[in-house]
């Protein structure tokens, strides 16, 4: 075993550890024992910070100071349409940042999406460690393929704050691709991973052969997901309502929360049922009519209906990327669905359509994704596994040029890493600088594209106009991440460039935001009190569990289930308060799982004495 | 793997894509990308992830890229009979009668498949759907081989048994925008790298061929420009930078090229027009300025 090093699927609405462990790939439960943590944050009233599952629950009394879905805001520039749409179902309050990127307003503090998404991060960190029992400090993350440079380089930032090396930046449908290829046998095959997270919407055609991974071609929509689906279903419930009673319940942070709840509820349950019933006693009230229920029956013919489109978009996607790679559908090995919308019937219909079968079985649309990366992390550090990934570069990176008009210079679905260079002459005489624009993108004009940033060539040698050649370098790391240098041709002298930072953070901020956390992490592991609680809790946790098979049989005997269903309910407490760090609390919690220890252990007696 | 590297440099340039993937050039497209893939897994940076690799670091991902565009360029039909072509002459002896085996055994299969179709096309009443139908699938698996060429062939054959059929229709219309849009690609980069060795004549036949496949090429009209320019063909070059003009009348370059065109032939009215054009856009151009003074 080398270095410890986990793979981080950062979702949209849930994340996912994992690591390689004697060769097979976990996932790491967390610290209140689930495999799945919410990628949700808050700020409690009482200034603690919460993240996960407890953060979620208690969303419906704290909206606006619960932060979801802050995936969708990650290395967005804050005057894109885009993300102003973003921003309309948002019910926490989201500002400009200094460089024309988003800030999230919680209490007196603002958070730029990477340092939110740090403190997810941080919370995977924790649970990690807590696995392992040591510190971790490497990490492969998952991003969405259709994911720009600043996304990723988002992405790396909030790896950085939470005090992260981020080894490498793969791919969420990529990934998922190695998890379902890993140990198989070394055969030739293609498949294609069709990837529809809570936020985003991903397809990827791959060849594998003899354990190496190649991408053939990919293309998504990083602003089409799970979280469209919940709209619907928001808009179907809040727009009767509002007619009926003239209450826009969309403007009201808190039934808001309640409808977002309830959609996603009835969403999951009409994968398997036709049809739900949606009730939300006291979601509002008027000075009229006292307080306002809303009632609704929601059927899986109905929610197909206003999907419908949402479902179109993904399966014209499909074609456009089988296409560029020269596949044909009925010609793949198979067809992998990950992330929890594909689990909708009528996707997992629309996709047999096309590709004329089943699709594979074999993979758990939720882990998938974090085990591939703990794959690729093990592949990179332990050189055990004969396994090598090529991926490609989604969008096609290249310049600003005259008249408005874009040059493609790196061609999207290009295996990375990759270079390619440029050669710019001076137009002016003496001209000692140059601004050279990069764009990301595959429209002709350059306002169309996504900005990535702006150069400036200084220090030119003055000379008269067409005399000096400047070599400028694009290259494109095996993270997707593009990086500018540039040669002077004649006097082979290397040019400064500085980057204005577009979107995201700056260095300083990255600093500071990692230091920041880490006085947060030192802050949690200071307490020897509540160390010593820690300690006492996880062995009494123990003692139940070992104790906890008699203790059933017991309760068929005669015991009944009574003294079972307390201790239960006691446990859940503890283990709350726990992973809250609640010291005080839990200390409570503590004495009372005690006692009742103590008399489970001598009614087990008892009863074996008896019989 | 240094000594593997060494002797790649020590060949450089001078080494084939062929040769660099291993194959012999008449291998077909599977043998083709699965040589690229078991070198990759040596030449890939993340092979060497986090080793020490001291000055052969930068040699392994310079090579990782020539291997990668090399597969690039041959797993593509169109865009490696243009670089079979352009590079007979550096090929090894056994490779130039590998290709003429290859080109010969394509001709073989193109000619049979030419007569199949023939004698399909004589179907006669309500076979003819059938046949257009077998002819449809046949393009479809060609297409899938990366037999463009073919493919092509069999749908014309199918499209003409049954007209009325749409998805024909669809498939031949988007193979052929594929394969003109391959062709140009193929001969920019031939003329840009006919231009790069001064050779003009020949780069000038590049940048017609890629104009003539994408009408909107910008980049092949001025290139051809250009290269007209360097070989003093001044008429053929006015007729170029006009149609850059025409493609991207934003243009500072072209235009400024096509005004010293037209002086030089005397056109000074002409030529003001297009300095009055590119100053309206860039009020600041010194060089349009200085010309139009000159003027």
């Amino acid at each position: 075993m080398g270095e410890l090093v986990i793979g981080i699927d950062l979702g949209t609405t849930n994340s996912v550890c994992a690591t390689v462990q004697n060769g097979t790939p976990t996932v790491i439960s967390n610290r209140t024992g689930y495999r799945i943590t919410p990628s949700v944050v808050a700020m409690a009233r009482n200034g603690k910070r919460l993240v996960g599952a407890l953060a979620r629950r208690q969303a419906v009394t704290n909206p606006e100071r619960t932060v979801v879905a802050v995936k969708r805001l990650m290395g967005r520039r804050w005057s894109a349409k885009t993300t102003q749409e973003a921003i309309q179902r948002m019910p926490y309050s989201v500002v400009a940042g200094p460089h024309d990127d988003v800030r999230i307003s919680l209490g007196e503090q603002q958070y730029s999406p990477p340092e939110i998404s740090a403190m997810v991060l941080t919370e995977l960190r924790l649970d990690a460690e807590a696995f392992f029992g040591a510190p971790v400090t490497k990490a492969v993350i998952t991003c969405p393929a259709y994911f720009n440079d600043s996304q990723r380089n988002a992405t790396k930032d909030a790896g950085r704050i939470a005090g992260l090396e981020v080894i490498r930046i793969i791919n969420e449908p990529t990934s998922a691709a190695l998890a379902y290829g890993f140990g198989k046998a070394q055969g030739e095959r293609q498949v294609a991973v069709f990837d529809l997270g809570g936020g985003t919407f991903d397809f990827t055609v791959l060849h594998m052969f003899k354990g190496v991974f190649e991408v053939e071609a990919t293309g998504g929509d990083s602003l089409l997901g799970g979280e469209d689906f919940d709209n619907r279903i928001i808009d179907f419930l809040s727009e009767p309502f509002r007619q009926k009673h003239g209450t826009d319940l969309r403007k009201d942070k808190m039934a808001l929360q309640r409808l977002r709840d309830a959609a996603e509820k009835a969403k999951c349950e009409l994968s398997s049922l036709k049809q739900v019933e949606i009730n939300l006693p006291f979601i509002s009230a008027s000075q009229q009519a006292g307080p306002l229920h809303l009632q609704a029956t929601l059927s899986r013919d109905q929610l197909e209906q206003m999907t419908a489109d949402l479902v179109k978009r993904c399966m014209q996607v499909c074609e456009r990327v089988l296409g560029e790679a020269k596949v044909h559908a009925a010609q793949l090995g198979d067809v992998l669905l990950v992330g929890g919308q594909t689990r909708m019937p009528k996707i997992q219909e629309e996709v047999r359509r096309l590709f004329g079968k089943e699709p594979a079985k074999n993979v758990n649309p939720d882990e998938a994704v974090a085990l591939g990366a703990s794959i690729q992390g093990a592949m990179l550090l332990h050189d055990e596994q004969e396994m090598l990934l090529l991926d490609v570069t989604p969008h096609s990176l290249g310049i600003a040029i005259a008249g408005g008009f874009f040059q493609k210079i790196i061609a999207k679905n290009t295996t990375v890493p990759t270079s390619a260079h440029h050669v710019f002459t001076t137009v002016k005489d003496d001209q000692t600088s140059a601004k050279i624009t990069v764009l990301q993108g595959e429209s002709e004009t350059s306002a169309d594209n996504e900005l990535l940033g702006e150069f400036m060539l200084t220090g030119l040698r003055a000379a008269p106009r067409g005399a000096v050649d400047i070599d400028v370098i694009f290259d494109i790391s095996a993270d997707g991440i593009v990086s500018v240098s540039a040669i002077d041709m004649q006097t082979g002298t290397r040019q400064s460039i500085t980057v204005t930072a577009s979107s995201g953070l700056t260095e300083d901020e990255i600093k500071k935001a990692a230091r920041s956390n880490e006085d947060w992490m030192l802050g949690q592991k200071e307490d020897p009190e509540f160390q010593d609680r820690k300690n006492r809790a996880e062995e009494l946790f123990r003692e139940f569990e070992t104790l906890w098979p008699r203790l059933t049989r017991a309760a068929h005997n005669g015991l009944g289930q009574e003294p079972l269903q307390r201790a239960q309910a006691a446990l859940s407490v503890a283990r709350l308060q726990l992973a809250q760090r609640e010291s005080d609390a839990l200390a409570g919690s503590l004495e009372r799982l005690e006692r009742m220890l103590q008399a489970l252990r001598g009614a087990l007696e008892r009863s074996q004495g008896g019989a | 793997m240094q000594n593997e590297l060494q002797q790649l440099e020590a060949r450089g340039d001078r080494l084939t894509h062929y040769e660099l993937l291993g194959v012999s050039a008449d291998a077909d497209g599977g043998t083709i990308r699965r040589a690229y893939l078991e070198k990759s897994k040596r030449f890939h940076p993340d092979a060497w992830y986090r080793k020490e690799t001291g000055r052969f670091g930068p040699l392994l991902s310079k090579w990782f890229q020539r291997l990668s565009s090399a597969y690039q360029i041959l797993s593509d039909e169109e865009s490696r009979a243009a670089y079979d072509s352009d590079h007979r002459t550096e090929l090894s002896q056994t490779d130039r009668a590998a290709l003429d085996r290859r080109e010969l055994s394509r001709a073989e299969e193109e000619r049979r498949g030419r007569e199949r179709r023939e004698r399909m096309l004589r179907t006669k009443g309500f076979a003819r759907i059938g046949a257009a139908r077998k002819l449809y699938e046949e393009g479809q698996e060609y297409a899938l081989n990366g037999e463009r060429t073919q493919a092509i062939f069999a749908l014309k054959a199918a499209r003409e048994l049954d007209p009325n059929r749409k998805e024909i229709v669809t498939k031949l219309v988007e193979l052929e925008r594929e394969q003109a849009r391959a062709r140009a690609n193929s001969a920019l980069a031939s003329g840009r790298e006919r231009e790069e060795r001064r050779r003009f004549a020949e780069a000038i036949t590049a940048y017609a061929a890629a104009f003539q496949n994408d009408p909107g090429s910008f980049a092949a009209a001025m290139g051809a420009a250009r290269c007209a320019m360097e070989s003093s063909d001044a008429r053929a070059a006015t007729i170029w930078a006009s149609r850059a003009v025409e493609l991207n009348p934003e243009d500072a370059g072209a235009r400024m090229m096509l005004s010293r065109l037209f002086l030089s032939a005397g056109m000074k009215a002409r030529a003001r027009t297009e300095l009055g054009a590119l100053l309206s856009k860039n009020p600041d151009h010194k060089e349009a300025k200085a010309l139009l003074r000159t003027l």
